[in-house]
């Protein structure tokens, strides 16, 4: 195995400059993997009818709660249909807007998330403009467009800095600079300083935090860096992490609450949150308690319609349920993968890992917070939770996926440039790929 | 799934973790939800399945209005109100309110209660009308309900007090009716299980909601009827107030069935407010909870007991010289100066001690007190008037009194020679006027009782229960017939001119010697006074007794004018027929 990734790497350096290149032009637009559609849409459709089952509980307990009669049975229904369907548009643009243009803009749309997170800071921090941010002790995420909802910053900074960095290291895998410190490693290490000062430091939204460094991580891993350098980074982002765990109490006190371990006491402080959700997924069993009766959807699990959606999920569909769930997730992550590993050019195969390190992150961080494996984060769950940018953003990205998955090179494809990779495939994608392709080989 | 990742790529590294960890997530989620779920699931109900006790309705008390039973005791609904301070959201809003609308019923310093934001349940007001609790559900405050209170009223005041007795702050009956039949006035809450949301409000999900609805207790009726225990309770205040004693009781009954008419005692108290009551004694029913010395009162059953076994006549005669020996002790009258040869009947007449202890003589051989004689007397005394037991009458704390069996070395002749003319035995005056009710009415023996039945759950039904005797034969009938005759003698010899002319009223006094610290004393003695009154057979039985501190109470002075006030009322009452 290891003798093997030596020398994938060092053939893959060894072509990029001069095949690779040119790969976008090389190989054939073919048809898209409807897979990643397919995928995506089950867990939209799922996440869908979880909102139509348990959005009259959340609206009776948000009116109860604050006095209000504002939500509608069908408040959160129709607004994850609008989510979704905005979500599914921004899928549709991706997919069919040219990529070199998206290219084009990388960096403009990462100066534009930068400078919304910049705005957010000066109106919500500084200037403390109360009606247009959304602010919870000091924490100011959300610029509030009145009448119609919330916008988040740090989404549309996810999908900047997949587009901007993904260019950035294809240029420099192509270069054949990936591995140097001053002219890779340095600027990725500022752009993504940056990002963290807004998200962590200014919207102390670890979760959002955890996600961009996976986006960032996982297009690192694939670019093909050195392992060693790689190594350094990563104890450098668990060093950085932890310290910034222990600066803020509350981040502590999640970690300290997650080392209680299986403590199910209900009324233990803190402990409140992740106790509920196992309850609700323990309550579910093998079969769950079927649509529209989750209990804990009335009010006794916080979040129960976003970060805690996974949960109700387990309560409603149960074992078996949930293990559809992630199966659909899985499958979809390594069509991503694949995608990811079937494209020729550098700079799209980092896009895709980039969507991958997106989709995956707040997948496996969501479930496993909620199952209580890993400390909470406060972040979605990806397709399923309700929320319009968080949904529309992860929507654009797997559209871009969806686009590039038309430029993967299979079988023969590929083995005029590297005859070791061409062999350990062969026996898995050739035959089948080759036959069932509808676009012609040459 | 065909992974069609190049085998040692990135790609495939990545894959490997994503799978791996899916498998973790999946293996985590079989123990949370298969093996752990009974664990969840138990943790999950304890939290939203709620149980509502639905309180049962205490029963409510009636009395008798003639034939017609009416209200005594009635239930009424207030509200308790409380907050919990972690939810509620305009403190001042709700602090404003409730002083608003019920100023007098808040409870001090609530902004205090209500910044304990760790509690959940404070009580703001308590016993607030409906009204009241109406206007602030209005407002709809968060954060802030109503509980329901049931506390009992009284339209008759303290009518009765000592036979109703009180219910308490924790909705327990306390004395009398009251305590004795507290599981039937209590009834049996119901219960309300269902599954809630995180604010306690009922849902409709899954099969866990069960309704269970409350028994409420019964409708009881007393035989206390509402004008002669009024009456009754009038005449003893009146003739305390004229005689200066402190203390005093009445029972009346009905002969012909051991239903108590009335019963009373002095002093009193309020149910409606029990809490208020300084001297707990207040609360007891001395006619059923004191035993104490009846003394000559007791005569009527000696004599009775007498002519029953044959031993005496009402004409009998014995030789009287105001004192008799009994062994080593020598017994003499109170009144004296009847000496010489005498009918029993002046014996009982002017309640002479002598006589009663010759009744008992001839009981054995004529001279002694012979076992033979005690043995009679016992079987008398204990087994046919049931003294030395208690009766069974339906209210809380009744004394079984003491009466000295002759197997018992202190029941000996002497013993036996004061207890036929009522000393050295302790009863109380419920176990005496039941017995003199037997030997008035022919000779049947009935419990006495407060419960004439039950009302329907609609309040519109009255269920008599029936009565039963309790022995029959106690004395024969034609015994009971000179027993009547020579009790009505006893009274008629003196009190005549007292009583309405034309009905048969007859009793007996009685002047008990009462024993402080063990020791009979000669400044305290309890007035008492036990008879009858009828037109061609009795139709009531009233006993009075009076008593005070350093007080010598007598009971032809003291405790017949009650005795008399009463019966000529019941006779007007009743509407008793005058003989021709």
């Amino acid at each position: 195995m290891q003798q093997g990734w030596r020398s994938t790497r060092t053939a893959a350096s060894r072509r990029v400059k001069g095949v690779a290149q040119s790969a976008v032009a090389s190989v054939r637009r073919h048809r898209p993997d409807y897979q990643i559609a397919l995928y995506m849409g089950l867990l939209m459709l799922i996440g869908l009818v979880v909102m139509y089952a348990i959005g009259p509980q959340r609206a009776n307990f948000l009116n109860t709660s604050e006095g209000t009669d504002f939500y509608t049975s069908t408040y959160f229904f129709i607004k994850q249909t609008v989510s979704l369907s905005l979500a599914i548009a921004f899928f549709v643009f991706m997919s069919m807007v040219p990529y070199k243009i998206i290219d084009k803009y990388a960096a403009k749309v990462l100066i534009v998330a930068f400078a919304a997170c910049a705005l957010l800071v000066f109106m919500g921090n500084i200037l403390n403009v109360e009606w247009l941010t959304l602010c919870t002790k000091g924490a100011c995420r959300w610029f509030v467009v009145p009448g119609l909802g919330t916008i988040q910053p740090a989404e549309f900074l996810k999908f900047g800095i997949l587009l901007f960095t993904a260019g950035f290291l294809g240029v420099r895998s192509q270069q054949g600079l990936i591995n140097d410190v001053q002219k890779t490693l340095i600027p990725i290490g500022i752009v993504t300083a940056l990002a963290m000062f807004f998200v962590i430091l200014m919207q102390k939204d670890m979760g959002t935090g955890i996600a961009l460094v996976s986006i960032l991580a996982t297009m690192l891993v694939v670019s093909g860096m050195r392992w060693r350098l790689l190594s350094t980074i990563f104890v450098g982002l668990i060093v950085a992490g932890l310290l910034l765990i222990v600066v803020a109490p509350h981040r502590m006190d999640r970690v300290t609450t997650f080392f209680n371990g299986d403590n199910t006491s209900v009324d233990e402080k803190g402990g409140y949150h992740i106790t509920h959700a196992k309850i609700a997924i323990g309550t579910g069993g093998v079969l769950g308690v079927g649509i529209g009766n989750s209990v804990q959807a009335s009010g006794y699990l916080p979040e129960s319609i976003n970060d805690s959606v996974f949960a109700i999920m387990g309560e409603t569909f149960g074992f078996l349920g949930l293990v559809g769930v992630l199966a659909l997730f899985t499958a979809l992550l390594l069509r991503l993968l694949k995608v990811t590993d079937h494209l020729v050019d550098m700079k799209l195969k980092l896009l895709v890992a980039g969507v991958f390190g997106w989709l995956g992150s707040h997948t496996i961080l969501n479930v496993a917070a909620m199952i209580g494996v890993f400390p909470l984060t406060g972040i979605t769950l990806p397709l399923l939770s309700f929320g319009g940018t968080s949904m529309i953003f992860i929507g654009g990205a797997l559209g871009l996926a969806f686009q590039l998955s038309r430029y993967t090179a299979f079988g023969g494809k590929l083995e005029g440039h590297d005859k070791e990779n061409s062999s350990s495939r062969r026996g898995v994608g050739r035959s089948r790929y080759s036959s069932r392709r509808s676009t012609p080989r040459t | 799934m065909k992974l069609e990742i190049q085998k040692g790529s990135r790609s495939k590294i990545l894959a490997i973790i994503v799978v791996g960890l899916m498998a973790v997530f999946v293996v985590r989620l079989f123990y949370l939800q298969i093996i752990k779920h009974d664990e969840y699931v138990a943790l999950a109900n304890s939290e939203q399945v709620k149980r509502l006790t639905i309180p049962a309705k205490r029963g409510l008390i009636y009395a008798m209005d003639g034939t017609r039973p009416v209200e005594l005791v009635l239930n009424e609904t207030v509200y308790t109100l409380f907050a919990d301070p972690k939810i509620i959201k305009d403190k001042s809003k709700i602090t404003d309110t409730i002083h608003r609308i019920a100023g007098g019923n808040v409870r001090p310093n609530i902004d205090v209660l209500l910044d304990k934001k760790e509690t959940r349940y404070q009580i703001l007001a308590t016993k607030l009308s409906r009204a009241q609790a109406e206007l602030i559900k209005k407002e709809k405050l968060a954060g802030i309900g109503f509980q329901e209170v049931s506390q009992r009223v009284y339209p008759e005041g303290g009518l009765a007090a000592q036979t109703l007795g009180f219910v308490n702050a924790e909705g327990i009956g306390q004395y009398g009716v009251e305590s004795k039949l507290d599981a039937r006035l209590k009834g049996e809450d119901g219960m309300l299980q269902s599954v809630t949301d995180v604010s306690n409000v009922p849902l409709t999900i899954g099969d866990r909601n069960v309704h269970d609805p409350a028994k409420n207790g019964d409708n009881v009726v007393l035989t206390i009827d509402r004008n002669i225990q009024a009456y009754t309770e009038k005449a003893l205040a009146t003739g305390l107030q004229q005689t200066g004693a402190q203390k005093g009781s009445v029972i009346v009954m009905n002969p012909e069935n051991g239903r108590v008419m009335a019963m009373a005692n002095l002093p009193t108290y309020k149910p409606a407010e029990f809490n208020k009551v300084q001297d707990a004694d207040a609360f007891n029913n001395a006619v059923i909870t004191s035993p104490y010395e009846p003394g000559s009162d007791i005569k009527t059953l000696t004599v009775a007991m007498g002519l029953d076994k044959g031993v005496i006549e009402p004409n009998s005669t014995f030789v009287n010289t105001d004192s008799i020996k009994v062994e080593d002790r020598t017994i003499g009258n109170a009144t004296k100066g009847q000496t010489g040869t005498i009918t029993m009947q002046t014996a009982l007449n002017y309640s002479l001690n002598t006589g009663m202890v010759t009744i008992a003589q001839r009981l054995g051989d004529g001279k002694s007190i012979n076992a033979n004689a005690r043995n009679t007397m016992y079987e008398y005394f204990h087994d046919r008037f049931g003294f030395g037991m208690k009766t069974g009458i339906e209210l809380a704390g009744e004394q079984p009194g003491t009466i000295i069996a002759p197997t018992r070395q202190e029941g000996n002749a002497v013993r036996y020679s004061n207890m036929a003319f009522g000393q050295g035995m302790d009863l109380t005056m419920a176990q005496v006027s039941a017995a003199f009710c037997s030997i008035i009415n022919g000779g049947t023996y009935f419990k006495p009782t407060v419960l004439a039945g039950t009302m329907s759950v609609d309040r519109k039904t009255f269920k008599e229960d029936t009565v039963q005797p309790v022995r029959s034969a106690v004395i024969s009938p034609s015994s009971s017939a000179k027993a009547r005759a020579m009790v009505y003698e006893a009274r008629t010899k003196f009190y005549a001119g007292k009583d309405k002319p034309g009905y048969e009223i007859g009793g007996k006094t009685g002047t008990s010697q009462t024993i402080v610290n063990g020791k009979y004393v000669d400044n305290q003695t309890d007035g008492t006074y036990l008879g009858y009154g009828g037109d061609d057979r009795p139709r009531y039985v009233i006993m009075v007794q009076v008593s005070g501190k350093n007080m010598n109470l007598e009971g032809g002075k003291h405790a017949l004018p009650i005795f008399t006030d009463i019966s000529n009322w019941m006779i007007d009452y009743l509407k008793l027929q005058p003989k021709g």
